[in-house]
């Protein structure tokens, strides 16, 4: 076969999902258009409990698109539709008279530019949870505390709690941001290419943290960097053009894998 | 059992009904501003429905008396001298009141300058001079304090242009420029003591942005006493209790009760740092240490700003506190009711237009799908912004002084003008607060639906504040832009002379309808003859611009409230 056969000879979604233990998410058969142009073309895929899944695959791929449907950001988008299932145990996400508010509480999401509040840190950390509940000031306070140290952060902020959320420096924020995430304790928490604009001590930082949060939380995470895939995350699925390509534990896709796609991409000869 | 959800939850039912509730609000906004421009837009298509019926229109100038009269020679016959060829000129006043009938001839002497200026005064015991020496093109005045009319006759001389022949009734006219009625005589403990206060108000507020050594020492050494300074800020509000409330009290008592309270946390702030043994003289110190005065801080410059505008109005100054009462004194009639009048329109305007317009942006930026129907709101709103204001004072005509078809029949009232006024605006506020929301970074709102906020969160919680120092601006240069616009009120049917203060709801309680504003006040002034009357309009279009100003330093104090609670 030659290379460009390869590339344009794209297998579908594949249907070989086999995780260890308990899901606790699953996409099935996911359609997604944004207008007419296809986004995403049956994709199927078990989030693996208290593991972190992470997305591989060449820009444009769907990856954060895939991610975003998870907890429905997409519906912000007026001209994105989708086909398909998307269950949460017992809840289907996907469903039209799904409860956005709880799907989103139970889903966290981290994005790719740190995006704080304008307000304080404080304030960033305990917005969340003084939305979903009526907590006393000094539950609270705890609460803060807690998520501040779970991020790895309370060492570098808590003698400045009052401070603006958008004053720190972009590691530090991007922390700030997984802080607010976990404050409400999500069950997952979804995170787009969250090193991206960060500096790589910043990127060792949040890795480290991730693998922390792994015990907890079941972590989904897109990014572009594979060798970042290979350290944080127990399963990774290869995107390529809307299809997910292979899904397998992490080992196997970067030792083995089954499609000659992967192999490029991961090789680095295309992408 | 996570231990979040151990914590009490919060009822959701009614965030569920304030987002459907809320965005039915914002809605129904939107629904109210697009009727507005629907009819807007049928009104200029159709312009026979302001037909009016007979006999409706009053003349507001019928009771005004007609000016001095101008006798005017175009071109006399001179010679090189400057002597008049022709015989003298002499004309002659005639007049009769209790004493009999009298008589007075004044000599006309033309010479060859240009704009001599000469007039005749006219009083019970006769004319103050005989002879008037005038130029070429140069006029005389005769103004007379009689009661009874004057006639004036030319007895010889050469005859005057085509269309000063005759002989005219002078009417009773005179004009007193009496410096003692600009500056009454004498100022009241209350006057006095509403200037204190404000002054007092300006102080504190100098010191806070510059706290200078020099100043601050006097206060040094009070500055054990800040308990004491913190309750007697609480005294002037014993002045409720024992006297009536009185706008001019309000604010003496407003403008102490802050200052006091700014002189207490400043003496606090200066204690604490003589307690740390830190020097007086490090003014970011000094800064910091009355820092979280924010809210106090906004406070006071508003009520300075606000008693700036009330202190002044409240102690006697004729052109400030007097009506248009005395025809026959232009300097001591004042701008009271025109400048009520401007209060009141833009108050109506800015309560009727604010939130109209503001929801209709919230509505149309962050609710409303990209339809068809949105789209055409969406040019309708560009292209009303750029509407002329006559037709909106067509408008206004239309629907609110009249009655009939759309029309609601509230008079030429304070009322129906506030609510042209407040038409006029909300295009131009809808724009500038959809360009504010437009401006918020998406990340903010992903974040905000990213930790569970239902829409109405975001847009209250996040967007809003973000929003708020660009939807400030946009306001407030619409309502400047208003303040001073004269066309649509003449349509709508402001007053030149209103001898009153207007009362704002008259139209709803069968009251005097009748106002008028700065702007209409400054057209009337202008088109009266006198070069007093003159002076008195450019004095007015002055007060305009100061109550512009003003406005406008509310806008940018709030502005950079918000914007620095947002970014520092």
């Amino acid at each position: 076969m030659t290379e460009e056969n390869i590339e344009n000879d794209i297998p579908p979604s594949t249907r070989k999902l086999d995780i260890d233990g308990d899901a606790e998410i699953h996409i099935d058969g996911l359609d997604l258009w944004y207008g007419t142009k296809q986004a995403l073309y049956d994709v199927s895929l078990p989030i693996a409990k208290n593991c972190v899944t992470s997305l591989i695959g060449p820009s444009g791929c769907g990856k954060s698109t895939l991610l975003r449907t998870i907890n429905r950001m997409n519906d912000l988008i007026p001209i994105c539709r989708y086909e398909g299932k998307i269950v949460q145990g017992e809840t289907e996400i996907t469903a039209k008279d799904a409860d956005l508010v709880s799907i989103r509480k139970n889903i966290g999401m981290v994005f790719q530019r740190p995006n704080p509040f304008p307000k304080s840190i404080y304030d960033n950390v305990a917005y969340g949870v003084k939305l979903h509940h009526k907590p006393s000031r000094e539950q609270l306070d705890s609460i803060v505390e807690k998520s501040l140290k779970r991020a790895a952060i309370w060492s570098e902020v808590s003698d400045r709690l009052h401070d603006l959320g958008t004053s720190l420096s972009g590691g530090q924020q991007q922390r700030l941001c997984i802080a607010r995430s976990i404050a409400i304790e999500p069950d997952v928490i979804l995170m787009d290419e969250p090193c991206s604009a960060l500096d790589p001590i910043a990127t060792a930082a949040i890795e480290e943290l991730i693998l922390e949060l792994k015990k907890d939380f079941t972590v989904v995470i897109v990014t572009h960097s594979m060798s970042q895939a290979a350290r944080v995350s127990d399963y990774t699925g290869f995107m390529y053009l809307g299809r997910m390509v292979e899904f397998n534990k992490t080992e196997k896709i970067f030792s083995d894998p089954d499609q000659e796609l992967t192999k490029r991409y991961i090789t680095g000869r295309f992408g | 059992m996570k231990e979040i959800d151990k914590l009490p939850v919060r009822n959701r039912k009614g965030r569920e009904f304030i987002e459907k509730v809320g965005s039915g609000g914002l809605a129904l906004t939107s629904i109210i501003g697009l009727v507005f421009l629907l009819i807007l837009v049928y009104q200029i298509a159709k312009p026979t429905i302001i037909d009016g019926e007979e006999g409706e229109i009053v003349a507001a100038t019928e009771f005004l008396p007609i000016s001095d009269y101008i006798l005017k020679w175009d071109n006399p016959s001179v010679d090189e001298d400057g002597n008049l060829i022709s015989e003298p000129i002499i004309i002659q006043l005639a007049w009769d009141d209790e004493n009999g009938s009298h008589e007075h001839e004044i000599e006309i002497t033309v010479i060859p300058q240009r704009n001599v200026k000469e007039n005749i005064q006219l009083n019970e015991n006769g004319v103050d001079t005989n002879e008037v020496t005038v130029g070429k093109k140069t006029k005389f005045f005769i103004y007379s304090t009689l009661s009874t009319p004057v006639s004036v006759h030319q007895i010889s001389g050469p005859t005057p242009a085509a269309n000063e022949t005759g002989y005219p009734q002078v009417n009773t006219f005179v004009i007193q420029s009496d410096v003692s009625t600009v500056f009454s005589n004498g100022i009241s403990i209350e006057e006095s003591m509403a200037i204190i206060s404000w002054c007092l108000l300006m102080v504190m507020i100098l010191v806070y942005i510059f706290p200078n050594e020099k100043i601050i020492q006097p206060i040094a050494s009070i500055s054990k006493n800040h308990q004491i300074i913190r309750w007697i800020s609480l005294v002037p509000f014993l002045f409720f209790i024992l006297y009536e409330i009185t706008v001019i009290r309000f604010f003496i008592v407003l403008n102490c009760f802050i200052g006091l309270r700014m002189l207490a946390n400043l003496s606090e702030g200066i204690f604490r740092l003589s307690n740390q043994m830190k020097p007086l003289n490090d003014r970011i110190l000094l800064k910091h240490s009355i820092v979280n005065r924010d809210g106090l801080m906004l406070w006071a410059k508003l009520f300075f700003l606000v008693s700036t505008f009330f202190i002044p109005l409240n102690v006697h100054i004729p052109f400030l506190t007097e009506r248009y009462q005395d025809i026959f004194q232009p300097y001591s009639s004042g701008i009271r009711s025109a400048f009520y009048g401007t209060f009141w329109v833009m108050g109506i305007a800015m309560v009727m237009a604010i939130p109209v317009s503001i929801g209709a942006a919230i509505y149309l930026e962050e609710y409303a799908k990209p339809t068809r129907l949105t789209k055409l709101i969406q040019a309708l709103i560009t292209n009303l912004a750029g509407v002329p204001s006559i037709v909106f004072g067509l408008f206004g005509l239309a629907i609110f002084v009249r009655e009939g078809g759309f029309g609601l029949g509230f008079g030429p009232s304070i009322f129906a003008a506030g609510l042209t006024m407040g038409v006029m605006a909300m295009p131009i506020i809808v724009l500038a607060a959809q360009e504010a929301l437009r401006s918020v970074p998406r990340s903010i709102r992903e974040s905000a639906y990213g930790i569970g906020c239902t829409r109405w969160q975001v847009t209250k919680d996040h967007v809003l504040p973000s929003a708020m120092p660009g939807m400030m601006t946009g306001t407030i240069l619409a309502m400047s832009r208003i303040v001073g616009e004269a066309a649509p009120l003449l349509v709508v049917g402001a007053f030149g002379a209103v001898l009153f203060d207007p009362e704002p709801f008259a139209a709803l309680t069968d009251g005097n309808i009748n106002f008028t504003v700065i702007p209409i006040q400054i057209y009337a002034w202008t088109a009266e003859p006198g070069h007093e009357w003159h002076a008195m309009a450019a004095a007015a279009s002055i007060a305009l611009i100061a109550v512009m100003i003003s406005m406008n330093s509310i806008a940018i104090i709030l502005r950079e409230y918000y914007r620095r609670r947002l970014n520092s």
